[in-house]
This record gives C-alpha cells, sequence and structure tokens, in this order.
C-alpha cells in the first residue's frame, strides 16, 4: 500500500471506476416489484369490506409493478457488480423510492392526504418510525390501515437486511463490528444478502405469527392483532387506533406488547446463534447484556418516581414503566398512556432514552445500544490509561477487540448524530416550532421512534398541523436516521461520485 | 495483565497525600494575603467589613502555612495520582476558604449561597446569589472580581502545565516534549506560571486602562478588567455591562474577552517573537471562524426584529462573545430575542474558547478533533483500502487522543444530562434546569428562562439545586476526568 500518499495519487488500479448505476436501478426494481404486488392485500382487505378505496389500491399496485419491473427488464444484464459504492447509492434510493411508491395509496385515498403528509407517511412508515399526520384512525377504511402496517414490516426487515449484511461491509459509523464470524470481509454484497436474507425473513415472521397469535388470545380482532403484530416486530408504532395501544385498556396486550418490541430490539444475528448454540449464545452477546441492564435501570428508576410522586398503583406503575421503556428504546412509539402529565423529570427520562434506541442488528433505530457499548468501552480504556498511563489496555466490547477505526468511526456517528439533533432542532424552531416540539420533533425523527414531546407531538398528538415545510424535514431527518447518516452523507461527497 | 503493571514507574499502594497537602497549603496562604485587598478597599471606604476580610485573611493564611509547614520537607516531586489529588484538593480548599469573607460579611448570606457565590468565582462561573449588586460593599464586589482573576489564573496554569501531563480528554495534544514526566510537574507549572503570570497581568492592565478611557470609574475598571480577562462574568452592577449602555465598553470588552478565550501559551510565543504563531494554530482559527459564524447568525435575526444593523451587530457580538468564551456578562435578555436566537445561545454554551485559556465548555480543539476523526471515518468508507492521516495543527493526530476526546464529549453530554435530570428532580422547571446544567458544567454563568436569565439571579434556586451547581461546576471547570478518577477504585490501589 502506498501509505501517506493522498488519495489522488494512487494508482489507477486502486481507484473506483464510475459508479454502475445499471446494477443499482435493476435491484431497486426488483424491491419496487414486490412493493407493487404487496400492494394487493389492502386492496383484497379493502375489496372485502366493499370500500372503494380497492380501486386505489389496485391502480397504485398496477403502475408500482410495472414501474419497478420495467426498471429491472431494462437493466437486469447488467446486475452483476455491486461493490461499495453501488450499495450506498442503492441503500439510500431505495428507501426514497419506496417511499415515493408507499405514499401514492395515501395520496389517492378517500382520506385526501396532501402530497407532504403522504410522503411522510409513508416515509414513517419504511423507517419503522411511527410518527403520523392521520387523525382519526379508528374510523380509517381498513385498507390504509393494514397498508401503513405492511409499509412498516416491510421497512423493518429491509433494515435487519441491510444492517446485518450490507453495513458491515460499508463499514459505516462502527457497524463492522456486526460482521459475522462466517462472512468474510470480502465486498461481494450480494451474496451475503442473499445467504442471510432467507434466515432473517424466517425469523422475523415466526416472531410477527407469534405476536398475532398471543394479540389475538388476548383479545384484539384478528385485523387489528394482524396489524398490530407488523407493526410491532417492525418497531414502527403505527396503530389502528388513535390512543394507539392504549385503546384496548388490556394488560395482557400491554405486557405482551412489551416482551414483544423487546425481542424485537435484540439483535437479530443473536436469534440466528441462538437456533445454533441455545440460551447460552444469547446471554453472551455483549449488546444483549448492557441492552438488558440499560432498560431494567430505566425502567426502575421510572417506577419509582411513578409510586414515589403518587401517580399510580404499583402494578400500574410497573407495567407502564416497563411499557414505556419498551416502546421508546425499541423505537416502536407505540403509547399505552398519555405521559405527558406524569412531571417533567418522567418526560426528561424518555428524552434521553429516545436517544439511545435498541441493539444494532434489528428495526430499532436511534444511537444504538452497540455505539454505546462501544463508547463506553473506549471511556474504561481512556480512564485506565490515566491512572496507569504506561499500561496497555485493548478496548474490548464482550469478547471482540474494537480496532481503532471502529472506535473513530463511532466517535464520528455520535458527533454527526448530536450536531444533526441540533441543526434539525434548530431549524425546525426556525420554520415557527416552539422549543420543546422542536427538540423532541429532531430526536424522535432521527432515532425514528414515532412521538415527541410536548401537547402538539406528544403521544397523545399527531404531526398533522406541521407545515408542509416541517413535513417534508421530519421526512428528511427520518431517512438519515434511520440510514445511519453517513450512507446517506457520503453520497454528499464529492470525492464519491470520482 | 498484571504483568504489565510492573513496568508501571510509580509504585502503586496508598497515596502520599502530603506533597498534594503542602502545595494546597500555599496556594491558600497566598489567596489568604490576597483578602487582604479587599480588607484595604473596606477600610479606605469606611466600610466595617474590613474585619471581616481580615479575620478570614488571618485563618486562611493560618491553615495554609500550618499545611505547608506540616506536609513540606519531601522532595519537589510528586507522581500522577498525587497531582489528581493535588488539583481537586487544591479548588476544593481554595472555595472553601475563598467563602469565609463572604459567609460572615454584613450582607448575610446562607453558607449554601457562599459556597456557591465562591465556587462560581473560583471556576470563572459568574452566576451570582446576591442581588443588589449596586449597593453592596465596594470590598466584596472586589472579593469576587478577584476570585475570578485568581480562578482564572490558575485555570490556565493548570490546562498548560498539569493537565497535558495528566493526559485526559485529549489535553495530551499540549504537551510540550521537554516535559514529559509527572515529577517534572511542580518544576514546570513555576516556570511556565511565572510568563503566564506576566501575559495575564499585562492583558489586565491594559483591559482596566482601556475600560478607564472608555469612561469606567476606577473600581469598575479594575473589577470589570479582571472578569473580563478572566473569562468570569461576575459584575459589580445588578444591570451588568447594561449598566454602562456604552458602545465602546462592550466593544472593548469583546476584545479582551476573545483575547481571554485564546491560548495563552500563543502569547508567550508572541513575546519570544513568534507573533504568527497566533494566527497560525488551527484552533484560533475554528474559534474565530465559529463566533463569527454565530454572531452573523443572530444579527440577521435581529434585524429581523426591526434593530438597526449597528445595534444589531452590538448586542449579538457582545451577547454571543460573552457566552462562547464562558464569561456570562450581558447587556439585554437575548433570552427574549426569540427561540432561534435561544437555540443558539444554548449550543454556544456548549462550545467554549480555546484549551489554554480562561474559557471552558468543550473547547475547540475538541470539536477540531471529532471533526477530523469524522472526515477520516468518511474517506475509509468511501476508499476502504487507502490510507489516511488526520491532522492537527500539522501534526498527526494518533487514534488515543481521538479515542480521549470522544470520551470525553460522552462523559461532558451524559454530565449534562445527569445534572438537568437532577435539577428537574430538585423542582426546577424543564428549561431552567436544562441551562443551568448547561451553564454550570460550561461556566457560563446566566441560565436561560425567567428563573435564572440573564436579568436574573440564582438567588431563587432551591438549595438542593445550588449544590448540585456548584458540584456542576467544579467537575466542568476541572474537565471532568480529574474528578472521577479520583471514584474509581483502582485509583487508589
Amino acid at each position: 500500500m502506498n501509505g501517506l500518499k493522498p488519495i489522488s495519487a494512487l494508482p489507477q488500479e486502486l481507484r473506483l471506476g464510475r459508479v454502475d448505476y445499471a446494477s443499482v436501478m435493476s435491484i431497486i426494481g426488483l424491491v419496487v416489484m414486490t412493493l407493487g404486488i404487496a400492494m394487493l392485500v389492502p386492496a383484497a382487505v379493502d375489496l372485502r369490506v366493499g370500500n372503494p378505496d380497492w380501486q386505489v389500491f389496485v391502480v397504485a399496485g398496477f403502475v408500482t409493478t410495472l414501474m419497478g419491473g420495467l426498471s429491472w427488464l431494462t437493466t437486469r444484464k447488467a446486475a452483476a457488480r455491486l461493490e461499495v459504492r453501488e450499495a450506498f447509492l442503492l441503500t439510500t434510493l431505495t428507501w426514497i423510492i419506496l417511499a415515493a411508491f408507499g405514499c401514492l395509496p395515501f395520496y389517492f385515498a378517500s382520506l385526501k392526504l396532501s402530497f407532504a403528509d403522504a410522503y411522510f407517511e409513508a416515509m414513517s412508515g419504511m423507517t419503522t418510525t411511527g410518527s403520523t399526520t392521520i387523525v382519526g384512525l379508528d374510523s380509517a377504511p381498513p385498507g390504509i390501515l393494514i397498508w401503513r402496517a405492511i409499509l412498516q414490516w416491510i421497512g423493518g426487515v429491509g433494515i435487519i437486511v441491510i444492517a446485518l449484511a450490507v453495513m458491515p461491509g460499508l463499514r459505516v459509523g462502527g457497524m463492522q463490528l456486526l460482521q459475522t464470524e462466517s462472512s468474510d470481509r470480502s465486498e461481494k454484497i450480494l451474496p451475503r444478502v442473499s445467504a442471510m436474507a432467507g434466515t432473517i425473513l424466517a425469523i422475523y415472521c415466526t416472531l410477527t405469527f407469534g405476536c398475532l397469535i398471543a394479540y389475538w388470545l388476548a383479545g384484539m380482532t384478528p385485523f387489528e392483532a394482524l396489524a398490530h403484530a407488523l407493526t410491532t416486530l417492525a418497531t414502527g408504532g403505527f396503530s389502528t387506533s388513535d390512543s394507539s395501544i392504549g385503546h384496548f385498556q388490556s394488560d395482557a396486550i400491554e405486557w405482551i406488547c412489551t416482551v414483544f418490541m423487546f425481542a424485537a430490539s435484540l439483535p437479530f444475528l443473536a436469534y440466528m446463534r441462538y437456533l445454533r448454540g441455545g440460551l447460552k449464545a444469547l446471554g453472551e452477546d455483549p449488546q444483549i447484556r448492557l441492552f438488558v441492564i440499560l432498560a431494567g435501570c430505566a425502567a426502575a428508576v421510572q417506577a419509582m418516581y411513578l409510586i414515589i410522586s403518587n401517580t399510580m398503583g404499583h402494578a400500574d406503575a410497573i407495567r407502564l414503566s416497563l411499557f414505556n421503556t419498551a416502546t421508546i428504546l425499541s423505537t416502536t412509539g407505540y403509547a399505552a398512556a398519555d405521559y405527558t402529565g406524569w412531571g417533567p423529570f418522567y418526560n426528561a427520562v424518555i428524552f434521553l432514552l429516545m436517544f439511545v434506541g435498541g441493539c444494532a442488528g434489528s428495526s430499532a433505530g436511534g444511537l444504538k445500544i452497540l455505539r454505546l457499548g462501544i463508547i463506553i468501552a473506549v471511556l474504561k480504556q481512556h480512564l485506565s490509561r490515566i491512572i496507569r498511563p504506561h499500561g496497555i489496555f485493548p478496548v474490548r466490547f464482550g469478547s471482540r477487540r474494537v480496532h481503532d477505526d471502529v472506535a473513530v468511526g463511532v466517535s464520528g456517528f455520535l458527533f454527526l448524530y448530536l450536531a444533526a439533533f441540533a441543526i434539525v432542532a434548530l431549524v425546525l424552531n426556525m420554520t415557527g416550532l416552539d422549543g420543546i416540539t422542536a427538540l423532541s420533533a429532531s430526536v424522535t425523527t432521527l432515532a425514528n421512534v414515532g412521538p415527541g414531546l410536548g401537547p402538539t407531538i406528544g403521544p397523545a398528538g399527531t404531526f398533522q398541523s406541521f407545515t408542509d415545510l416541517q413535513k417534508w424535514i421530519c421526512s428528511g431527518a427520518m431517512l438519515l436516521g434511520r440510514l445511519e447518516l453517513l450512507t446517506v452523507l457520503v453520497l454528499f461527497i464529492p470525492r464519491f461520485w470520482r | 495483565m498484571t504483568s504489565l503493571s510492573s513496568i508501571e514507574p510509580a509504585p502503586r499502594g496508598l497515596i502520599d497525600v502530603r506533597p498534594a497537602l503542602s502545595v494546597v497549603g500555599v496556594l491558600l496562604a497566598l489567596l489568604g494575603t490576597a483578602m487582604l485587598m479587599p480588607a484595604m478597599i473596606d477600610l479606605y471606604f469606611g466600610n466595617a467589613d474590613w474585619i471581616v476580610f481580615a479575620g478570614a485573611a488571618l485563618i486562611t493564611v493560618f491553615v495554609g502555612g500550618m499545611l505547608w509547614i506540616t506536609c513540606r520537607g519531601r522532595a519537589r516531586s510528586i507522581t500522577l495520582r498525587q497531582a489528581f489529588v493535588m488539583t481537586t484538593l487544591a479548588w476544593l480548599a481554595l472555595v472553601v476558604f475563598g467563602a469565609l469573607p463572604l459567609y460572615w460579611c454584613n450582607l448575610n448570606l446562607s453558607l449554601t449561597d457562599a459556597i456557591f457565590e465562591s465556587m462560581s468565582g473560583l471556576t470563572t462561573t459568574g452566576a451570582t446569589v446576591i442581588n443588589g449588586l449596586d449597593n453592596a460593599p465596594p470590598g466584596i464586589l472586589f472579593w469576587r472580581a478577584q476570585q475570578q482573576w485568581l480562578g482564572g489564573l490558575g485555570i490556565i496554569v493548570m490546562a498548560v502545565a498539569v493537565l497535558p501531563l495528566l493526559q485526559i480528554g485529549g489535553m495530551q495534544m499540549f504537551k510540550t516534549e521537554a516535559f514529559e514526566t509527572p515529577d517534572k510537574i511542580l518544576p514546570r507549572a513555576t516556570q511556565i506560571s511565572g510568563m503566564l503570570t506576566l501575559v495575564y497581568v499585562g492583558l489586565t492592565m491594559a483591559c482596566a486602562l482601556a475600560y478607564l478611557v472608555a469612561g469606567m470609574r476606577l473600581f469598575d475598571a479594575v473589577t470589570h478588567a479582571m472578569t473580563t480577562v478572566a473569562t468570569g462574568g461576575f459584575s459589580t452592577h445588578d444591570a451588568s455591562f447594561g449598566y454602562f449602555d456604552s458602545a465602546a465598553i462592550e466593544m472593548i470588552a469583546v476584545a479582551f474577552m476573545l483575547l481571554g478565550s485564546l491560548p495563552f501559551l500563543l502569547f508567550v510565543r508572541i513575546i519570544q517573537g513568534k507573533p504568527a504563531d497566533l494566527f497560525r494554530d488551527t484552533q484560533v482559527r475554528v474559534f474565530l471562524a465559529i463566533l463569527a459564524g454565530l454572531t452573523a447568525l443572530i444579527t440577521i435575526r435581529l434585524l429581523f426584529n426591526g434593530l438597526p444593523f449597528g445595534e444589531a451587530l452590538r448586542d449579538a457580538a457582545f451577547n454571543l462573545t460573552s457566552i462562547m468564551t464562558g464569561t456570562g456578562f450581558a447587556t439585554d435578555g437575548y433570552h427574549l430575542w426569540g427561540s432561534f436566537a435561544v437555540t443558539i445561545f444554548f449550543i454556544a454554551t456548549f462550545l467554549g474558547g480555546c484549551a489554554g485559556s480562561t474559557s471552558c465548555g468543550i473547547k475547540t480543539f475538541r470539536i477540531i478533533i471529532v471533526w477530523e476523526d469524522l472526515k477520516q471515518h468518511l474517506r475509509r468508507i468511501v476508499y476502504p483500502n487507502a490510507i489516511a492521516i488526520k491532522r492537527y495543527n500539522g501534526r498527526p493526530l494518533p487514534d488515543h487522543v481521538s479515542a480521549a476526546v470522544q470520551s470525553f464529549i460522552f462523559l461532558y453530554m451524559a454530565l449534562f444530562a445527569l445534572l438537568a435530570v437532577a435539577l428537574n428532580l430538585t423542582g426546577l422547571d424543564t428549561l431552567t434546569a436544562l441551562s443551568g446544567a448547561a451553564t454550570a458544567i460550561s461556566n457560563v454563568g446566566p441560565g436561560l428562562g425567567d428563573v435564572i436569565g440573564p436579568s436574573t439571579t440564582f438567588a431563587a434556586v432551591p438549595d438542593a439545586a445550588k449544590w448540585l451547581l456548584s458540584a456542576g461546576m467544579l467537575i466542568g471547570r476541572l474537565e471532568i476526568f480529574t474528578i472521577l478518577v479520583l471514584f474509581i477504585p483502582a485509583f487508589w490501589r
């Protein structure tokens, strides 16, 4: 390697050639086709209850499948090459384009959403955020409701595949730690995707099905059970009712929901290992350990506060604390009760938890437990070094050695995350939102949580009163946060395109 | 790991705190001597408080002297661990003894208030609990200013001579090659502090002279000069700089607040005949660029409020410089400038000035280092096989410095969040809790909102919150790690 030479001075064979747009378009075409076919599900649902919206879904499905098919057919011959830059472009474009097609039913359906609202809703679905602009979900046609759930479900499985199969190769923000032992460091991305996607999808479907059955047994109608199971496993948070999970007024449903939200925010790699190595493999994962400790402490603090401040009884305090910890840490965003009125301390804890998020390798968003663990490991090393300047302290996360470039990647990510949070909040503030709404909207969209704080976008509110500009900013922030910031940002570096 | 610990140069085991105590003793004796100044001023103005100052001085000098006499005798070298203990102990002791005159004087402050005020002074924060400064006795006013001035000097010496050797939070970037071992801390500190004191005194005198020429009274000029160069922010008037309402005075303050937040070693370099170093320094450039950018934003915001350009620029430049350098002077209730301006001020609270100055916050060099990390990371993402070297000030930036800076920023944000939540629990509203936590750990001074905003004081804050804020100021001032390591069991083994 030519060491210190600047990149432009590298020999030609080390530099990358032109970006291969054809293979990018061909894969996007395939995914769009799948989305179009998925639109037949809400069409069937609407047809069954006799809602005229079924036509919208059929037409949108037809158009989407056609566009995807054309894109795939015209470019498929080229689909041999998919390297780092193509993968970056593919990931970002996929989310933008899928949201664009996914919003067609919202735009044309009887709800009469504006385009900004429809795109916001679709992006919120695809990024599994769960913020909504629709008021009156309880009386909305079932087709739209199931379509929102399906969008989240697809977005959820999509991000897991990306996180496990693509991001480690891209080395975005320390994600290379997620590299499985079996997969080598090669830049062949497609084979790894096809090898892993099957297993991931199987686990995802099994969990969804289990959740569906549990909800149904606990008293939901089959339709509600399906819609909520889809959004629970995707850690999405779209509900079929304005009052979210609180609509059911059932402790059993809240407990089931808590369990599956936690399950969905564990790394899916651990499930794969569980299938091979049993429960022991699950407990050995350092990410899971840290997650359990953090969630336990957070829930305990909340429960203690609720009990001491006499907000509610013991049983309610414990259940709701666990539920809220799960819904915020897993970045789902369901609400069982409106915590806006539970005092500033409670809201401050919720606000802080929003930043953290679930484990990397799941559909949860936020900073992620993996990065938190690495930051703590680096901090420990720094402290050891301060006390013993001549000692050698390798940074370890679990049993794995954290290399310096991982630590630097995480550092860069943390900086970007905080900077993005501040900038988005500032811009939202400039467009006229009050302080708490702007701050919490910024973090809730970047971390893909869903509800914010305050009267407007709190757990009982919606984003409907936002202006179009604010909705577009929030849509952008959701995309940025979902794709780990760097994946999108790298496209804006001129050198990327050379 | 056990085999590795055997290369450790310093013997482990119980720490011998005597060398640390002897240094603390010397510093206390100096502080006690300094109390004679306000005593003389009160005597001159015929205020009965002079007895308080004289008495406090006597006690402080006595305790300091006893400490020094009983603990001296050992060699003039201390180990790394003793340096940590010394730094924290020194600040604590100085704060406690500095609070004596405030506690005993005729202002009738409670012990909590006196400690808060003293801590706010020595850490150059500038948050005050005293209402009615305009009628306060001159001795007290001078003592507050003097405390900030001494605190500022202490910070510079600490940041230049001690912290780089403690290798905390990335400060090792400022290690000069000649002094690399901890046992050189004391000689090095003595040697460097001579030069730095000279620069510091020179700047303060220049500032006082400028204030005097611009129309301040002698007393005001001297006290404000001391708190300006220390980027402290105590004033002799409740209305702070708004009392003078003079563009000239504000511009002088801006200039000297800026000088106070530049790295003082570069001033020494100027004396040594290398003035170009000041402008070649990355940290100085970035700091000035950030400040100019934010000032422009606020100015534009104020133009929308209908202010004429000159006045908008003046208000924006003064208040933003005051906040970003961690000074905390105010000319106007900037919390009323709209939420956009408030957000900018809130962000500026965290940024701070350059390392090696009297200012506080995260500090510009750390922001540069994380930015370099980010750039390198992005480069590596696009070209996985290329080797990219990050640089700071032309020198390669080792990964362990990045790790240290990353840890610092993470801890800083975590501490801010914890402190805000704890303040919230004591009953403060959200805005007060958030801005109080930020202003304390960044040593700025005023917060936001009605309770602790720029036009009010911290008097109305509950006692528990005052203790929390005092602790926050100390932890922020000592760059978090200096105190944090003391709580790690491994440190004491």
